[in-house]
């Protein structure tokens, strides 16, 4: 974009710089939502409250995938693992009726188990990204099914005899389902702004955030210079697995229930927020704050989309059509 | 390279391993000390993916524990035409006494079903149908039917007027497009209108984020429709949240004893209709078929409707209307 101002002028610099043609591409989605207000319903909070919840669980997912992608990598099993992870945190504490201290905790680590896998087979046996995690993705969906019969995993337990008993929900259930200051936001949502946090602390201020930068820009230069390139792989996939898991408790307390489908095409949605945020898929250009630009304007676009009722069919050629534009406008940088 | 020298013939033997238990465990016959079976089903089920279909096979099999001479097999499809079509093939080679198949679309899977039937090789076909008449038996229900059943429910709940929303299953798919019709058709001429519809494709997240929407937009809402009972819980769910739940009736479809019937027991729907998986009538049928007695080509199942009232006593059957 050439705005006639020369090149070295802040003007110029600021319209280049990668957090402001993110921030411009949510803007412009959030000015369709003031033109399509749906009858001042997008001027309310709780449509603005009711969005940020229903990203979240996407949020946590593009927080990890945000780390995988810097390396240049991909990680394609976030959705299923969410799926294991709803299920087995729906089977723990629905069903099974541990406490939230020994339950969390074990869903994580499968999670981070999962992620460590993928990352294992690509860093120790150099299959390629797309290619280990795929073979995790549909590995984990098979795990979720088997271990819940390929049923929803309720409150409502079988007895021998075939009947249902009923058992309440248990309080982790209810507190992390519910929403916090007077109801204006959802204790999911403060759970994906922590994660964002937490990469974010991770990717610009820790040793880790430099590693994984430096293997995304050039893997070689990076190992020949002394960075550790599988443990920092390994790392990026493990805690990818980990906040997919995180995502997984968020959506199960969400639905009261773990369902063995849950998650599935999620994996594109999470790429989709961070590729909109601006990171580079081409790995060692990028950063939090981008994603979780990009997970609002996700999230705001589907919110408009559904305020006005708009049908199947022109939602996902206007979503195809936005994440193409926004993509091209941020081309434009250098 | 000394590791992998290793480690691939022992990947081989673990995943032989576990491929040998995991098909034990699949074709596990019904533990039959007595005599061996007299005859063998196929079974060919498109996708276990959803609950439903789970809950066909389910009713498939506990409709053939109590007959030792009958053998079930049972393969999924996994979504995919190609797939169910080579099952067919496979069962028709294999010689199976009896097909029972509920296809995943009907123009890739009328040839195999035909063929195996001109073999002389029984069908039945379950819940969705294929073109032409060659097959044994169709059992299914019918959608239009239980949408408008719904309809006319709502009409008398609501007492002839109300503002409704309406959460549709997958609108190119027939069931999602045979609930609405029937639920037009049954409220059709009558004060209640939809104020609000969306396509949440039979997913509860998705239903949840439309009610979410309708929450915002509409201050008054009466009752909710929804193709499928996740849909109905999504919605209920977003009301809850918003602490409208109390002012709104929830109604769904599908009516799956540890899903709907559960939803209606609990207070969070206040209906749901059966959507029949016909998997006992397809096995009282097979036995019929099998021990030579004349079978209707066509039964379509009735359902039923649970409401809080009635759901204890196994609910309340529909009646033509």
């Amino acid at each position: 974009m050439n705005l006639g101002i020369s090149p070295k002028s802040r003007v110029s610099r600021l319209f280049r710089s990668p957090s402001f043609r993110a921030l411009a591409a949510l803007a412009l989605v959030i000015a369709i939502g003031c033109v399509f207000n749906a009858e001042g319903t997008f001027f309310r909070w709780h449509t603005h409250r009711d969005m940020l919840r229903h990203i979240s669980v996407f949020g946590i997912l593009a927080c990890g995938m945000t780390l995988v992608i810097i390396t240049s990598g991909i990680d394609l099993a976030v959705g299923s693992v969410l799926g294991l992870s709803a299920v087995l945190f729906s089977l723990f504490s629905l069903q099974l009726g541990w406490p939230a201290w020994l339950a969390v905790p074990t869903c994580l680590t499968a999670g981070a188990a999962c992620g460590l896998t993928s990352g294992g087979l690509i860093a120790r046996f150099k299959i390629q990204p797309f290619i280990a995690t795929l073979a995790m993705m549909v590995f984990a969906r098979g795990l979720a099914k088997w271990v819940s019969g390929g049923r929803k995993i309720s409150t409502a337990v079988q007895l021998a005899d075939g009947s249902f008993e009923y058992r309440e929900a248990p309080g982790v259930f209810r507190i992390l389902g519910s929403k916090l200051f007077g109801g204006n936001i959802a204790v999911v949502t403060l759970i994906f702004l922590a994660c964002a946090l937490v990469c974010y602390v991770l990717l610009a201020r820790l040793r880790l955030g430099r590693q994984l930068f430096a293997i995304g820009g050039n893997e070689e230069a990076a190992r020949l210079s002394g960075v550790p390139v599988s443990a920092a792989k390994l790392l990026a996939y493990g805690l990818c697995g980990l906040l997919s898991a995180a995502a997984g408790i968020c959506h199960a307390v969400q639905e009261q229930q773990g369902d063995p489908e849950a998650g599935a095409g999620y994996e594109l949605t999470a790429i989709a927020i961070v590729v909109i945020g601006g990171t580079s898929m081409l790995g060692g250009k990028g950063g939090m704050g981008l994603t979780l630009n990009g997970a609002m304007a996700i999230g705001y676009l589907e919110k408009i989309l559904s305020l006005n009722a708009v049908g199947e069919a022109t939602r996902l050629m206007l979503t195809g059509l936005i994440i193409v534009g926004a993509v091209l406008f941020q081309k434009h940088r250098k | 390279m000394k590791t992998k020298t290793i480690l691939l013939p022992a990947a081989g033997l673990a995943f032989l391993a576990a491929f040998s238990v995991a098909c034990g465990k699949d074709h596990g016959s019904p533990a039959s000390s007595a005599a061996p079976p007299k005859w063998t089903i196929g079974v060919s089920q498109c996708n276990l993916g959803e609950p439903w279909r789970v809950q066909m096979n389910q009713d498939i099999r506990s409709a053939a524990e109590g007959h030792p001479e009958i053998k079930v097999i049972y393969k999924d499809s996994q979504n995919d035409s190609l797939r169910q079509r080579s099952q067919i093939e496979e069962y028709a080679s294999a010689g199976v006494d009896l097909i029972i198949v509920s296809p995943k679309e009907a123009a890739p899977l009328t040839a195999p079903i035909a063929a195996a039937y001109r073999q002389g090789i029984p069908v039945i076909v379950l819940d969705r149908r294929v073109l032409g008449t060659e097959y044994t038996c169709f059992i299914g229900a019918d959608n239009v039917r239980i949408g408008k059943a719904a309809g006319h429910w709502a009409l008398r709940k609501l007492g002839g007027s109300g503002k409704i929303v309406e959460l549709e299953g997958l609108m190119t798919s027939t069931p999602g497009q045979d609930r609405h019709a029937g639920f037009r058709e049954g409220i059709e001429g009558s004060g209640l209108e939809i104020v609000f519809e969306a396509d949440m494709k039979w997913l509860e997240p998705d239903a949840r984020r439309e009610m979410e929407s309708a929450l915002s937009r509409f201050p008054r809402i009466d009752l909710v429709y929804a193709h499928n009972d996740p849909g109905a819980h999504g919605a209920f769910l977003a009301a809850q949240a918003a602490g409208r739940e109390k002012d709104i009736l929830f109604v769904g479809i599908d009516g799956l004893p540890h899903e709907g019937q559960v939803y209606v027991k609990r207070g969070i729907l206040a209906a749901s209709f059966e959507y029949p998986t016909g998997g006992r009538e397809a096995v009282e049928t097979a036995l019929k078929i099998l021990s030579g007695e004349a079978v209707p080509r066509e039964i379509t199942l009735s359902s039923r409707v649970y409401t809080p009232e009635n759901v204890e006593a196994g609910g309340e059957w529909l009646r033509d209307n």
